[in-house]
């Protein structure tokens, strides 16, 4: 319907109506996805122009906390390196990974106002930009898991397969809980603020740094926090456990559930986003 | 490309203005838990009536001319017709492809150079890598730029910027072109380049609706002009009667 070669807007309302404008929006980005790709690109290469090491100085300087909270804290906790380094790395990678995209989530909108006062493009497509953007870092940092992976031997152990199925499933969540942080920063300005304290204070509260032993099993602390589901289902098949299959379930219910509540915000919004801005 | 058209049927948009405050999600939550005491003047966004009523319909070969007083709606409309907006009422309907020259600095990152912006540009216009590649020479010919197109957008003077930008805009295969007043930019050389352009473009767009001061530009450009008021806009008059329409004001 929206080829490039018709462009309709109405005042037309209705739940229906909003809803199937909204779908629309979401497969126009689809259709123009290379945009979203070039965008996010773009960001990472302007972000990073002019230095030599680009996006691997925050590769590096990941590397560097690996290196010395894997030491320390296993000298602290009396854990043995091999078996807490290669933890903490995949805990602060791809920790990264949500708080980048949730965090930046916020800006979605607000960066890309000049564009959406005076374009029809999708508003989908700057929800893409900002995920495809952290998953191009991700690519960078994926070097220290591959190290690890290298060096303490873990391809050995380790189950691809549920681990990919657990990043597919957290890239999934992250990209609705993206979307709705971007929605909500572009009508309410504290929004980024609080997203960034949350964000703060879900590293502590989850096992990034820190082994879940002292919990029992699917103790509420772990069980309602749903950055231990997105993590403990990457990071245990890497390290050669198996995570627990209710993990997997949260999130996909989570997954469902977010998805209906951000795009039904989307549908209502849709409209408005323009004049937030 | 014979059903290129614009069609405006009843267009009215508002624009909630939220303060500064209104911003806040605190005053929102304020409002919430004091109930209705904080009265009438925090309640909701006023709104601000930015186009009413608006009926206007376009065919291929029609260069309509919008003019009026700053703050009358013309660049409004133009954003309506690119498709930014949702009306509050009524409907807008676009055959064609639409390109849209309304601000130089859209989608212009300074520190890239001019190739790659010209690139993004081109992919936020609706260009496929491809035919951004099939049409990188012409655009580098056309913007005069040379070798500045490998040096960053930040060390160009606003006139090569402005060449860039419209060079790369004008490249596109448009149906329907929406300009801000902003040919005037560029030297006299390449105002002259521009308007041979914008010509051959307007010859192939169809559609060109160009919103501008200047009503000596409007008499070369354009065949049909409306004046816009508050929102609210006249007739669509032939430009032999834009002397009436500028005396009514």
């Amino acid at each position: 319907m929206e080829s490039g070669q018709h462009m309709l807007r109405t005042g037309r309302r209705g739940t229906l109506f909003e809803f199937s404008m909204a779908l629309r929006d979401l497969v126009t980005s689809y259709h123009r996805r290379g945009l979203a790709w070039s965008l996010a690109w773009h960001d990472v290469v302007s972000r990073y122009r002019g230095s030599i090491l680009g996006p691997f100085w925050i590769t590096i300087s990941m590397g560097l906390m690996v290196l010395g909270i894997g030491l320390l804290y296993a000298k602290l906790f009396g854990i043995s390196v091999a078996e807490f380094m290669p933890y903490v790395a995949m805990g602060i990678v791809f920790f990264g990974l949500m708080a980048g995209t949730i965090n930046e989530g916020c800006e979605t909108f607000v960066q890309a106002s000049s564009m959406l006062s005076q374009t029809s493009l999708p508003m989908f497509t700057f929800i893409w930009r900002t995920v495809l953007r952290n998953l191009i870092n991700l690519a960078h940092h994926a070097v220290i898991i591959v190290a690890v992976i290298i060096f303490f031997g873990l391809w050995q152990v380790m189950d691809v397969l549920p681990a990919m199925g657990g990043l597919l499933l957290t890239i999934i969540n992250l990209a609705w809980i993206s979307m709705l942080v971007a929605i909500a920063s572009a009508r309410f300005r504290d929004i980024p603020q609080f997203v960034m304290s949350v964000m703060q204070f879900a590293i502590f509260m989850t096992p990034v740094f820190w082994k879940p032993d002292a919990f029992p099993d699917r103790h509420a602390f772990l069980t309602l926090n749903p950055f231990y589901h997105m993590l403990t289902t990457i990071r245990a098949p890497l390290l050669g456990q198996e995570a627990d299959g209710l993990s997997y379930v949260i999130l996909a219910i989570m997954a469902v559930l977010g998805w209906a509540l951000t795009f039904s915000v989307f549908a209502i919004t849709r409209r408005r986003i323009v004049h937030f801005l | 490309m014979t059903d290129v058209s614009i069609k405006v049927t009843d267009l009215t948009l508002r624009f909630p203005v939220y303060g500064v405050d209104a911003k806040s999600l605190k005053k929102n939550l304020a409002r919430v838990t004091v109930g209705g005491r904080l009265g009438a003047s925090t309640t909701g966004a006023t709104e601000v009536t930015a186009l009413s009523h608006l009926n206007l319909n376009l065919r291929a070969g029609d260069r309509l001319g919008l003019i009026g007083h700053n703050g009358s709606g013309k660049t409004t409309l133009l954003r309506a017709l690119s498709g930014a907006y949702e009306p509050d009422e009524g409907q807008i309907e676009v055959r064609g492809r639409i390109a849209a020259l309304l601000d130089l600095s859209l989608g212009i990152d300074p520190s890239a150079t001019g190739v790659d912006n010209i690139r993004l540009r081109g992919r936020i216009a609706g260009m496929s890598s491809k035919e951004i590649e099939d049409k990188m020479d012409e655009i580098a010919e056309f913007s005069g730029l040379g070798p500045f197109l490998a040096m960053p957008m930040k060390t160009y003077s606003a006139g090569m910027q402005a060449r860039l930008a419209f060079a790369v805009a004008t490249a596109v295969e448009a149906d329907v072109l929406l300009m801000d007043e902003w040919i005037s930019v560029g030297d006299a050389d390449f105002q002259k380049l521009a308007h041979r352009r914008l010509l051959n473009l307007v010859e192939r767009a169809g559609i060109l609706v160009l919103s501008s001061h200047d009503a000596g530009l409007l008499r070369l450009y354009c065949n049909k002009v409306m004046r816009l008021e508050g929102g609210v806009a006249s007739e669509v008059k032939d430009i032999r009667r834009l002397d009436e329409l500028l005396a009514a004001a």
